[in-house]
């Protein structure tokens, strides 16, 4: 090689730099995801209350309860955080001028995972060890799964708005005893599993008449079990699956993972991604000219993806957990006072797993996490009196009533494995947005989700 | 979609690694440092291309030229800053501040240009050839219909762009001949009165031209955030480890391999396995090296 400029380099020398650098590089990017941010402050001193689970008086609350809040202030879901945040931030506000559990000041301390699963474990430890929060209300299906255990012997409720994975359908809860915490299950989740809305959305699939199916997907959790609960009713329906192609997220290019999937024939195509991988997967779609009935996760139900893919998107629709729960009203007015964060399918539930998680506290006249955990299941599914923020809660309990919070985004009514269920609704993607195109109502996707296997 | 097809798609992939491939390796060859920041300077050039697309009148290619011109800047302000004090402490206190500057200006990317990716707003042209006979290939097919879009067509036209006037400079420059003398013997070169700073100084610039128009290239087909670069640099860092470490020329090949891997080993995977090919392309970088520890291009070691 006329040109080489290598002769006095040393090749040994040159893999041990790179490979040491890459992996100090690699550790560094990892530490580096820590961000942390407090709405309120978040000095907290929270958990001291008494073991209790229900009925005290709370002579002996704290000052100040902390609610932890893992989230994503950067990563591949950074876009849902502004609407998410927003909702909790509008829940302790409200919760605080109405008084307070327990007559303390409720705060919120919020920690940036970036939905990686091992920064989600320094941030859990560090809510509950450091910040003392009484409870969490957060963390993601790609961040609980592998978690698990840990989470299970940090002996914490975690009240979370975000993970629609199988993994829970059978995991979580109180198992139905409320009372007896060995057998309880320490994550709680105020959105519906995609067991729910990916039904929702086979079903509707299969009544336009899609019986064959492409399927592209991420190779994370959350993007792989979107696709199996799709499956789970798709193909027992009736429904087949021509090619299945899962690949890397964050690829400059998945034109040859498309060329893939569109060898094989079938009538429409699955797309489950995050949003950024997403759209330079649907511009690689659009520029292929391949064609074909799009249908999409719930989180690329947004504007962004639209403006970026063009018209070829027109059509397209989403299955999302439908926003229509019974106290949504109330809540849309206390949240748009809060500020000016755009709505998505994860906003209403981050509402209620705050409330959700007060009215617990109130009830068990404690911060201790196991009196919570008793009281999660009680406020929200019992025959007492109807509430739909903890305002109405606390003078109900206070006047010696039992209550059952009905959330804004669904009933809130938690199954013994800690799952909400509700309504599911199509949105098809037009030029000046999704639109709502239809709503595929809670008792018909029942019917495909059996009662105890969720 | 046949074979062709996905070759397509591999040429276009290894082009804006070969960019970016040949600025990365002539850091190591000459100024004899492996620089991990180098992803970061590569989204600076996005940035900088993007904030340009969107303040000056013209057409994109004012942008690039721009983001080329700004990664020229920011690399040698850089490279003056923070690895010329230190030139003379060797390799791996260069290394280390790489790393640390790398990590320094990711985040700071994130926190001056915010957290959520943006995106190039371009029309793209697609180009359909359905007309070729096929040939089955196994379990693809060899040729069948093919595309190409513009933006393809550009990443390709600017990768030949790039490689000629590497060429050129190596050879027919007096700056490109002092490059290649350093390269070989820096202390040779200073005895015959070469200017080695200087020389050092015109790597910097010319590796951060070179990732300004990568960054853009790569912003342009996927999107501009501060993972821009820092997603692409494990195959940069292949692509001129398997070219022959320091070496331009193979750089460009390791790159081309590394495309070509990425993309017709998703034809012959199984499908559930097709985000798998990276790995590949990794099990064929070491497989290479085994072979030929040097790489495809580059010069035995010498023995001390």
């Amino acid at each position: 090689m006329p040109l080489d400029i290598t002769e006095r380099v040393d090749r040994r020398a040159f893999l041990t730099l790179a490979g040491s650098g890459g992996i100090a590089g690699l550790s560094g990017c990892i530490g580096f995801g820590g961000d942390e941010e407090s709405s309120d402050g978040g000095d907290g001193s929270g958990s001291d209350g008494s073991d209790s689970d229900g009925g005290d008086s709370g002579d002996d609350a704290p000052d100040t309860i902390v609610f932890g809040q893992p989230g994503a202030l950067s990563g591949s879901f950074d876009f849902l955080q502004p609407g998410v945040s927003q909702a909790a931030d509008a829940a302790v506000r409200h919760i605080n001028e109405a008084g307070g559990p327990l007559g303390a000041e409720l705060e919120l301390v919020r920690r940036d995972t970036a939905v990686d699963p091992q920064e989600a474990r320094t941030v859990a430890t560090q809510l509950v060890e450091n910040d003392n929060a009484a409870a969490i209300v957060g963390l993601f299906s790609s961040e609980i799964n592998p978690l698990w255990d840990y989470l299970q012997d940090l002996r914490t409720p975690i009240v979370t708005p975000w993970p629609g994975s199988t993994f829970l359908d059978t995991r979580g809860g109180d198992k139905g005893t409320p009372s007896d915490v060995s057998d309880d299950e320490w994550v709680w989740r105020t959105v519906v599993g995609d067991t729910v809305h990916t039904g929702g959305s086979a079903v509707y699939a299969l009544e336009e008449g899609f019986e064959t199916l492409g399927i592209i997907n991420g190779n994370t959790e959350g993007e792989r079990s979107y696709v199996d609960g799709f499956l789970s009713v798709y193909e027992q329906n009736g429904g087949t699956v021509a090619e299945r192609v899962e690949v890397e997220l964050g690829s400059s290019s998945y034109q040859s993972a498309l060329s893939r999937l569109f060898d094989a024939d079938f009538d429409a195509f699955l797309v489950s991604m995050p949003q950024e991988s997403a759209i330079t997967a649907l511009s690689d779609w659009s520029d292929g000219g391949y064609g074909r009935q799009p249908i999409l996760s719930d989180t690329l139900a947004q504007q962004a993806v639209i403006d970026q893919v063009g018209s070829d998107l027109h059509g397209a629709w989403v299955a999302s957990p439908g926003r229509s729960g019974p106290s949504y009203d109330t809540f849309e007015d206390i949240y748009n006072e809060e500020g000016d964060a755009e709505i998505n399918g994860w906003t209403p539930p981050s509402w209620d797993s705050v409330q959700v998680t007060a009215l617990a506290i109130e009830r068990a006249g404690s911060t201790d996490p196991e009196a919570i955990q008793k009281n999660l299941g009680p406020v929200s599914r019992g025959e007492g009196t109807t509430v739909s923020t903890f305002a109405e809660g606390k003078e109900a309990l206070a006047n010696g009533e039992e209550i059952t919070y009905r959330g804004a985004a669904t009933p809130t009514d938690f199954t013994e494995h800690g799952n909400v269920f509700g309504s599911v609704t199509i949105s098809t993607a037009e030029s000046g947005g999704f639109v709502e195109t239809t709503e595929v109502a809670a008792e018909d996707v029942r019917e495909y989700v059996a009662e105890g296997e969720y | 979609m046949g074979l062709l097809q996905e070759i397509i798609f591999g040429l276009v992939t290894g082009s804006y690694i070969a960019i970016a491939a040949i600025g990365f390796t002539l850091i190591y060859g000459i100024v004899n440092m492996i620089n991990f920041a180098y992803g970061e300077y590569i989204s600076i050039g996005a940035f900088i291309g993007f904030l340009a697309a969107h303040t000056l009148p013209g057409p994109l290619p004012v942008a690039v030229v721009v983001a080329m011109i700004g990664g020229g800047v920011v690399s040698i302000i850089l490279a003056r800053g923070f690895f010329t004090p230190i030139n003379h402490t060797g390799p791996v206190p260069m290394l280390l501040t790489s790393i640390g500057l790398g990590i320094v200006l990711r985040n700071g990317l994130r926190l001056v240009g915010g957290r959520s990716a943006r995106y190039f707003e371009t029309e793209t042209s697609t180009f359909q050839f359905d007309a070729i006979p096929d040939l089955p290939v196994g379990p693809v097919d060899l040729l069948g219909g093919f595309f190409v879009t513009s933006e393809q067509l550009v990443v390709v036209g600017s990768a030949v762009a790039v490689f000629a006037s590497i060429h050129l400079l190596l050879t027919r420059t007096d700056v490109g001949i002092a490059m290649r003398a350093m390269g070989d013997d820096e202390s040779l070169a200073r005895v015959r009165g070469i200017d080695t700073q200087l020389i050092r100084d015109s790597v910097w610039v010319l590796a951060g031209v070179l990732a300004g128009l990568a960054g853009v290239l790569m912003a342009v087909q996927t999107n501009v955030s501060a993972d821009t670069g820092f997603s692409h640099i494990l195959q940069i860092l292949s692509a001129a480890i398997l070219g022959g470490a320091g070496s331009p020329y193979g750089a460009i090949l390791g790159a081309y391999v590394i495309g070509l891997v990425l993309a017709v080993s998703t034809a012959f995977l199984p499908s559930s396995m097709t985000g798998l090919s990276s790995a590949v392309a990794f099990v064929i970088l070491i497989a290479v090296l085994l072979i030929k520890p040097s790489g495809i291009a580059g010069t035995e070691v010498r023995e001390a």
